[in-house]
C-alpha cells in the first residue's frame, strides 16, 4: 500500500513539474539561440525551419507569425541598457547606431503584443521618418507627454517592451555575428 | 544536527522514488513541448483559418489595443494572407515587383514553422511568380518542363499539404498606407488551374 501511494505521489509531483518547467520555458523567450546585444535580444532561427521545438511551442500557442530570416530580424527590449524594467512612467532615449538595414522601426507594444492606443496616434517610429542632427547621428525619445524632434508616445499601459525591427538587412544571413554588431542604446531618463 | 541526519536518510532512502519523479518531470516536459504546436487550439494557422478564404489574397484588419489576429506584428506594415489546401490545388502566386516599397513573403507550414522567406528584392526579373505545391504535384510539373530551359517560376516544396503565406508591405511613412495597401493589392493568389496529382 505504502509503495502504491508513494508511486502515486512520485508521478503526481513528476507531472507537475514537468508542466511548471514546460510553463516556464514558454513564458520566458522563444527557446533556444538567442542572440543578445545590450537590453536586445532576438531569435533569428524562430523565422525559419531550424526553430527549435521551443520555440515551436511557443509560436503556436501565442499565434505570433516571426519574422522570416531573409525578411529581417526583430529584436525585443524588456528592460533599459542598465537592466532596470522599461516603465512607461519614464522618459528614455534610444540613441543610434542602427545596424545596415533597407528599412528599420521601432514600435512600443504590451508585453502580449498589443498596440498601445495614445492620444498622439502613433504606435512606432521609421527610419524614413527620423530626423537627424547635421553629423547624421539621432535620438529618439519615449515618453508620454510630447516631445520635440524624434518623440515615440508611451500610451497608458502599465507595462511595455520595445520592438526594433531591421527589415531586408544583410545582418540575417549571418546570424553569429549580430552579438557583435553595434546596437542601439537604451537610456532611462527623468522618471514622473 | 540531529534533524539534518534525519533528512539526509529520508533522502537516499527514497531516492529511488526521487529519481522517479525527476524522470517523470522530464518525460512530461518533453512530451508537452514537442505537442504543443499539435494541441494548440490559436496557432497562427487557426486564427488565419477563421480570417481569410483559400486561394485569395486577404487584407487582415490593422491590430488595435483591444485585440490583433496576431501580436506582434508591426503596426507600421499592412499584412496579408494567402491560404492553401494542396489537396485541393497548388498555389500560384503573381505579381509585380516594382522595388519601390518594401514586399516581404513568408511561407508556413501547418504547424506555422516558416520554411521559405523572402524579399521583394529576392525576386527574379522584377516579378513574383511563385508555385507552391507538394512533392507529387512538383514531379507532374516537373515532367513537363522543356529540357533546356530553367524554370520561370520559383517552386516551393511544402512540406505539409495545407499552410499559409503571409505577405507584408511596410508604410513607412503614416501618410503612406495606401501605397503600401495598393502593393499588396497588386499580388495575386489562385489555385492554379488543373489539378495535378
Amino acid at each position: 500500500m505504502a509503495t502504491f501511494l508513494k508511486s502515486l505521489l512520485a508521478a503526481a509531483i513528476g507531472v507537475a513539474l514537468g508542466l511548471t518547467a514546460t510553463w516556464l520555458a514558454v513564458e520566458r523567450g522563444y527557446g533556444f539561440g538567442a542572440v543578445s546585444s545590450g537590453p536586445w535580444t532576438g531569435w533569428p532561427k524562430t523565422g525559419s525551419d531550424g526553430a527549435d521545438p521551443y520555440a515551436r511551442a511557443v509560436l503556436a500557442r501565442t499565434g505570433e507569425v516571426p519574422l522570416g530570416l531573409a525578411e529581417g530580424l526583430s529584436f525585443t527590449a524588456r528592460t533599459d541598457e542598465a537592466g532596470a524594467k522599461l516603465d512607461p512612467t519614464c522618459d528614455y532615449i534610444v540613441t543610434g547606431p542602427i545596424p545596415p538595414a533597407r528599412y528599420w522601426t521601432l514600435t512600443a507594444l504590451t508585453p502580449r503584443g498589443l498596440v498601445i492606443d495614445n492620444s498622439a496616434g502613433r504606435t512606432g517610429i521609421t527610419s524614413a521618418e527620423i530626423v537627424r542632427a547635421m553629423d547624421g547621428t539621432f535620438a529618439i525619445t519615449l515618453s508620454r507627454q510630447a516631445r520635440a524632434g524624434n518623440w515615440l508616445p508611451l500610451g497608458n499601459t502599465s507595462d511595455f517592451v520595445l520592438l526594433l525591427r531591421l527589415y531586408d538587412t544583410p545582418l540575417s544571413s549571418a546570424s553569429s555575428s549580430i552579438g557583435a554588431t553595434p546596437m542601439p542604446r537604451l537610456r532611462k531618463e527623468r522618471c514622473a | 544536527m540531529r534533524s539534518l541526519t534525519n533528512l539526509r536518510e529520508t533522502l537516499i532512502g527514497n531516492s529511488p522514488w526521487i529519481a522517479g519523479t525527476i524522470i517523470v518531470a522530464g518525460i512530461v516536459h518533453i512530451t508537452s513541448i514537442l505537442a504543443m504546436p499539435y494541441l494548440a487550439p490559436k496557432d497562427a494557422f487557426a486564427r488565419l483559418e477563421q480570417a481569410a478564404p483559400l486561394n485569395r489574397i486577404t487584407v487582415l484588419p490593422q491590430p488595435s489595443s483591444a485585440s490583433a489576429l496576431m501580436p506582434f506584428e508591426d503596426p507600421a506594415t499592412v499584412v496579408a494572407v494567402c491560404r492553401y489546401d494542396l489537396n485541393q490545388a497548388p498555389l500560384r502566386m503573381r505579381g509585380p515587383l516594382s522595388g519601390d516599397g518594401l514586399l516581404l513573403f513568408s511561407f508556413h507550414n501547418r504547424f506555422g514553422t516558416t520554411f521559405y522567406s523572402m524579399t521583394d528584392k529576392g525576386a527574379l526579373r522584377g516579378r513574383l511568380d511563385v508555385l507552391v505545391l507538394n512533392q507529387t504535384q512538383l514531379e507532374a510539373v516537373e515532367a513537363f518542363d522543356p529540357e533546356d530551359e530553367l524554370p520561370q517560376e520559383l517552386r516551393l516544396l511544402s512540406p505539409t499539404q495545407r499552410g499559409f503565406v503571409i505577405v507584408r508591405s511596410l508604410a513607412p511613412e503614416p501618410g503612406s498606407r495606401p501605397q503600401a495597401r495598393a502593393r499588396i493589392g497588386q499580388i495575386a493568389c489562385e489555385a492554379e488551374g488543373n489539378r495535378r496529382d
